[in-house]
């Protein structure tokens, strides 16, 4: 374990910090000042924008309410730990209600909609009493630069810390897979709005206690200055700078741009903006991903540790192998008994009816493939089934347990796993994390992050992708996803299993391997399967029967060997080809 | 060995680049090195609309005062030259504060003159106060400013919030017909809040009715509703107080929706306004702290000044802020006679200084309680001042038959 | 209540409302092609204003003059920003793209603000034309307002048209649609992409020209503008014109009434709190837009 490393050097910056207010001038402690802050608002903000993927424009509303809630409790007297206390509680209410309209949107929506909301609170600080209006929130001038230099220490060590954990821990997880793909996200186990509220949470908390200590450092607040649309943009532009979503990507853009921007300051009468917005525009261009991404830094013998990527920090822990194959649980044997059923289904979409009226049971222990022509309906079915869309009438129980209105996540925990017809792998991840992130979502039986890292390698074996442990899932080619989609599913420890077209594009051998695989799962681990396919040859090896859907309803349900002599079948499924060639 | 050695560079690179921006010092109060002022101007930025053209008057300011031999201390039986260290605070307070932190530790500067505006007001002084510097402020108007009982700070704001508009009242006191009610427009803004929030108790005071007190946003672009009030009001006076831009369109809608009144009383008029609305400010009545021709002591340094900075008066009247905050640090350190803070604390407190404006006393909060303005009244395109009839270079035209 | 004070205000707001759409078009077309947050919109628009009114001081051309010197002007530093600075990160990946296109739109904010406070100094500035009123029983219309007015509801016509008849156009919104799709049926996106940003950047020459006849600009003012140019495109509709000058109609008069039955103070506020009502209801927009 090389984690002491990090606490001692961490540790040592932050004495180090702390010695400056009695060694340093004053000016050289304002500074830096202004560099903990804005790395508080950078760092912050990157947890929202680099870990869950959501460009909150807001972020400094947050900064601002903190502010306005420290001076306001302050000025009537409440004792000053108190006050910041208030500052996290009520930027964190707001934080909440706001993340209930704001998280319905996403993508650039999300942008666009978050950038209305600074002018917003900034309108509301002018026109409120409380707020003061335009005067503002005048404290009584006291000097506590130093006072405020080193609670800002200790919020940095927090804020760095808090960094560190979303790295390790499995909530950490949960916004990168958010970041990814939601739908994926939920179908591994994770509820996603809470994960996203939380985060924005915490990081509005964060964001305020910024704004509290500058506010308190400045003695007064105005709506300009602590929503002002023009400084806005800055802490977002240091977390982008350095490599948004990277360990120390926060630290190095607000240490060059803060120390940049104060050196034209100093040095330039004029145009100081200009070259500092170049070399913003310069970085973009030339280092999209941000500094630490680059070449330069990355290959460097020296400081290349600082563009490592989240996934290098985390170790697997070795050995985990409890059972032979897979590790998953023995399931109770109920062989026979129903798993799922599915009453008077039915699910459109506008006028055009997918599913219609079905109803149908799959008992334990079966594998049953579901045929029929482009468009009959047959990933709807498994889409109303995982809950990726909620049926519009019929019901669904699983395990005797109805899911009328149950989320995704709830699907997933109560044992249905799925595949996507169209890889939904979480693209910036590598192999290892995409089939650990189920692993740590599984209620009662969740394991660990280096745990389920672990248990990932035997699930990787499993499908063959052990080579590709640590690599990128969008570096995959299309077989390799497909593989990693079941392995995914997997480790959902599913007790029924959605497998839709894994075996299209296969070669004959793998099409073989994967027919062991499914027949594996079943009579090793009980697993219940239904596999959507158009390769009969492939159905043919390992079915017990099929059900046909064509326009939304079933048509045959049987046996193989009957299905494939029946008329309708033949008819609708083989296209009308088949009646002329008889 | 790696990591620490990298996070050893990155210190050590962290390090060095805060050295470079933090050059070697210079020594306090002697008798051979220049007496230093230090201030920051909002040359980009958000304010910088209005105080783009500082940092070359600045620079004409120590110019001329070394020109006449520099700052005359008795002390040290000669003249010593004055140098001003100028910053961009770039319109952000946390910048202004750190910037002026370094005036007083890195370079070592004797006084603060400046800065401007509520947002740096409140921020600055107490960096003043811990450094023991004094500091004379130029456009600090919000009269809050001056109660937190800081010790070495002084203000020089034009407007003054109570004597701002002491002269066009009681130039509408003498007109016939006498105007009975009035219409406060005012910019969301704390000094243009104040003056209104002043002056409209004031006025009911004088006998007036107040039939209106508008708040806007400067975001607000479409007045209409806003014209459509004073159309259904019908006030004799209206009374806007506003920075220029923010009014543009509204004297504008004003204008195009043929709004009626005695007179139309702009309380922050400038040049700047006059350029974008032109002859649709006609009539408009406005106060302005000085204007070249208006005789006093410094009037004809302040002239030259004005002059060689390319600076118009009328275009930016908050300049004789700065100039008074300047003017009044060089006579406090040449009444002290000695670059010795103390010294200087005790000659600037309660004192009376020379201005081209008249005499300028600070109260003991360290506000400049009597700075007054001029009236004046834009006749064919032109500002004249109407108000006080002994400097008066015109007659006030009333009512104004442009807003009949 | 008078009906003419109702109508008056409506006319106030729809010239305003209508001033906004004519920001938010040119951000529209560019969002709807290339997906980047360009927070210089507002920011080239302020500075063409600025450039436009400076032209107007020196020359006092007639303002479609100084709108047709602007046009191919503002249209090629489009072309060129998009195709030197934008069109490379295009072959980078989605992560990088969407970071760097806002690390150099943000640069570029702070560059075009900057500079053009250095040249032409940062104090506000507008065309200071006027022309006379005309008067319908109690209500005054400006001639200037009318033109302008006049002048962006053609304006819009003949560009929704164009976009939806020119082969441009459709090629623009085949773009706007599917993009893979698009090229497989050989529109060279990359180039679209440039012409759009060219051609969006021309739209804000005429928005700034008409902009900067109503109002003041100065160099530092640009982002409110694009602040309020992307909450007009979330109402109308990514690429649609029609969508943005409605919502901006819409917005225009909600301000125009809150200032007059509420509080002047509190109209800017009840645009931003509209759009957030709007998406709580309908996370999809306005509705002229198709759901996916």
């Amino acid at each position: 374990m090389s984690n002491y490393r990090y606490w001692l050097g961490g540790a040592f910056v932050l004495a180090a910090l702390a010695l400056i207010p009695t060694s340093g001038s004053a000016y050289t402690t304002t500074l830096l000042f202004t560099m903990l802050i804005s790395y508080t608002l950078a760092q912050s903000w990157d947890w929202v924008g680099g870990e869950a993927g959501y460009i909150n424009l807001a972020h400094f509303a947050f900064y601002g309410i903190g502010a306005y809630a420290f001076c306001l409790s302050l000025l009537n007297g409440i004792p000053i730990a108190l006050c910041f206390v208030i500052a996290v509680v009520v930027t964190s209410i707001v934080a909440l209600v706001v993340s209930f309209p704001l998280f319905r949107l996403r993508g650039d929506y999300f942008a666009f909609a978050t950038l209305a909301i600074l002018p917003l609170t900034e309108l509301l600080a002018f026109n409120f009493d409380f707020t003061g209006g335009a005067d503002g929130v005048v404290l009584p001038p006291k000097y506590v630069l130093f006072e405020a230099y080193y609670l800002a220490i200790g919020l940095v060590g927090l804020t760095a810390i808090a960094t560190v954990w979303l790295i390790r821990t499995r909530f950490g997880y949960a916004l990168k897979a958010i970041r990814n793909d939601e739908e994926a996200a939920e179908i591994c186990g994770i509820r996603i709005f809470p994960a996203k509220s939380g985060v924005l949470i915490m990081s509005a908390g964060f964001a305020s206690l910024a704004g509290a200590l500058q506010g308190w450092q400045l003695s007064y607040i105005d709506p300009t200055t602590v929503f002002g649309l023009d400084v806005a943009l800055i802490p977002i532009a240091m977390a982008l700078l350095g490599g948004s979503g990277l360990l120390w990507g926060a630290v190095v853009g607000v240490i060059i741009l803060s120390l940049f921007n104060q050196l034209l300051i100093v040095s330039l009468p004029i145009l100081q903006t200009a070259i500092f917005g170049l070399l913003l525009l310069l970085i973009g261009r030339y280092m999209p991903g941000g500094l630490l991404r680059s070449g330069i830094i990355r290959n460097n013998r020296w400081i290349g540790f600082l563009g490592r990527e989240h996934d290098r920090f985390v170790k697997a822990t070795a050995g985990v192998t409890m059972t032979d194959g897979l590790p998953l649980p023995k399931q109770s044997d109920m062989k026979g008994q129903p798993v799922l059923e599915c009453r008077n289904l039915t699910m459109a979409f506008g006028g055009n009816v997918a599913v219609d009226n079905i109803s149908l049971t799959i008992n334990a222990g079966e594998i049953v493939g579901l045929v029929g022509t482009n468009g009959s309906g047959k990933t709807t079915l498994f889409n109303c089934i995982s809950k990726v869309f909620e049926q519009k009438s019929g019901d669904i129980i699983f395990l005797g347990q109805n899911l009328a209105g149950a989320r995704r996540d709830d699907a997933s925990k109560l044992g249905i796993g799925r595949t996507f017809q169209i890889p939904q792998p979480f693209s910036d991840l590598t192999v290892a994390e995409n089939i650990a992130m189920p692993l740590m979502y599984r209620g009662a039986v969740s394991a660990s992050l280096p745990d389920a890292l672990g248990l990932a390698t035997q699930f990787a074996e499993y499908v063959g992708l052990t080579d590709h442990l640590s690599a990128r899932a969008d570096s995959l080619n299309l077989q390799q996803k497909k593989a990693l989609e079941l392995a995914r599913a997997l480790a959902c420890r599913p007790r029924l299993l959605l497998v839709d077209e894994v075996a299209s594009g296969l070669t004959p051998m793998e099409v073989r391997n994967f027919v062991n695989h499914i027949r594996e799962l079943r009579d090793n681990y009980g697993i219940t399967i239904i596999w959507v396919e158009h390769i009969f040859s492939a159905l043919a090896q390992v079915v017990d029967r099929v059900i046909v859907m064509e326009q939304g309803s079933i048509i045959a349900d049987g046996p193989l060997d009957d299905v494939v002599r029946d008329e309708r079948v033949l008819r609708t499924y083989l296209g009308s080809a088949a009646p002329e060639a008889v | 060995m790696k990591y620490t050695i990298g996070l050893f560079a990155l210190g050590t690179a962290a390090l060095a680049a805060t050295s470079l921006i933090t050059p070697a010092h210079a020594t306090v109060g002697s008798c051979t090195e220049p007496v230093t002022f230090g201030t920051t101007i909002s040359s980009t930025g958000r304010y910088s609309t209005l105080a783009d053209k500082w940092r070359n008057m600045t620079i004409e300011f120590a110019k001329m005062i070394n020109e006449n031999g520099g700052v005359n201390l008795k002390g040290c039986g000669k003249k010593l030259p004055l140098k001003i260290i100028i910053y961009d605070d770039q319109s952000v307070p946390s910048t202004a504060v750190s910037l002026f932190e370094r005036m007083a530790t890195v370079d070592k500067v004797d006084f603060f003159v400046g800065p401007d505006w509520s947002a740096m007001g409140f921020p600055v002084p107490p960096v003043a106060e811990k450094h023991k510097i004094p500091m004379v402020m130029a456009n600090v108007a919000a009269p809050p400013i001056f109660k937190r009982g800081l010790k070495y700070m002084w203000g020089t704001p034009m407007p003054t919030v109570p004597n701002w508009s002491t002269r066009y009242f009681d130039m509408m006191s003498k007109q016939t017909p006498r105007p009975k009610t009035i219409y406060f427009i005012t910019q969301d803004n704390p000094v243009t809040k104040a003056l209104t929030g002043f002056w409209s108790k004031k006025a009911a005071s004088l006998g007036y009715k107040v039939l209106g007190n508008e708040l806007f946003s400067v975001e607000l672009k479409d007045f209409t509703s806003l014209v459509l009030k004073l159309r259904i009001r019908k006030p004799d006076i209206i009374y806007i107080s506003s920075f220029d831009s923010p009014s543009v369109p509204l004297i504008q809608q004003m204008r195009r929706l043929k709004t009626k009144a005695k007179d139309v009383h702009h309380a922050l008029l400038s040049g700047k306004l006059h350029k974008q609305v032109g002859n649709d400010l006609e009539g408009v009545t406005g106060e302005i702290p000085w204007y070249p021709g208006v005789k006093g002591p410094y009037s004809d340094f302040t002239e030259e000044l004005v002059k060689r900075a390319n600076v118009d008066m009328f275009e930016y009247p908050w300049t004789m802020s700065r100039i008074s905050a300047y003017l009044i640090m060089v006579q406090a350190v040449e009444r002290a006679g000695t670059v010795d803070r103390e010294k200087v604390r005790a000659a600037l407190f309660k004192g009376t200084f020379d201005s081209p404006t008249g005499q300028i006393e600070f109260n003991e909060n360290g506000y400049a309680h009597k700075n007054g303005a001029f009236t004046l009244q834009v006749q064919n395109g032109k500002p004249v001042i109407v108000w006080p009839p002994e400097i008066a270079t015109g007659k006030f035209v009333y009512p104004s038959p442009s807003w009949q | 209540m008078d009906a003419s004070i109702i109508i008056q205000i409506a006319l106030g707001g729809i010239l305003l409302g209508g001033l906004y759409a004519m920001v938010a078009f040119g951000l529209s077309l560019i969002y709807g092609v290339a997906r980047i947050l360009n927070f210089a919109h507002g920011t080239l628009l302020a500075v063409g204003g600025v450039a436009a009114s400076a032209i107007f001081t020196a020359t006092a051309w007639n303002p479609l003059l100084i709108m047709a010197l602007l046009v191919p002007v503002l249209g090629l530093f489009g072309y060129v920003f998009y195709d030197k600075l934008l069109q490379p990160l295009t072959k980078r990946s989605h992560f990088e793209y969407t970071v760097g296109s806002v690390l150099v739109t943000v640069g570029a904010l702070l560059i075009l603000s900057d500079v053009a406070a250095w040249i032409a100094g940062p104090a506000p500035r507008n065309i200071p034309l006027r022309f006379e009123a005309m008067e319908f029983g109690d209500v005054i219309v400006s001639t200037t307002q009318a033109w302008i007015l006049g002048g962006i509801i053609v304006f819009t016509i003949v560009l929704h048209f164009y976009i939806k008849k020119s082969w441009f156009g459709r090629a623009m919104r085949a773009v706007t649609q599917d993009h893979t799709g698009a090229t497989i049926c050989g529109v060279q996106a990359d180039r679209v992409h440039a012409l759009t940003f060219a051609f969006g950047s021309g739209i804000v020459a005429i928005a700034a020209v008409l902009y900067t006849m109503l109002f003041p600009v100065d160099p530092y003012m640009g982002f409110s503008l694009t602040v309020k140019a992307f909450t007009i495109i979330i109402l109308g509709g990514i690429g649609n014109l029609v969508g943005a000058l409605i919502a901006g109609i819409f917005l225009g008069l909600a301000e125009g009434f809150t200032s007059f039955f509420w509080a002047t103070q509190w109209a800017p506020a009840i645009s931003i709190v509209l759009l957030l009502v709007i998406l709580v209801i309908f996370p999809q927009g306005f509705g002229w837009r198709k759901s996916k």
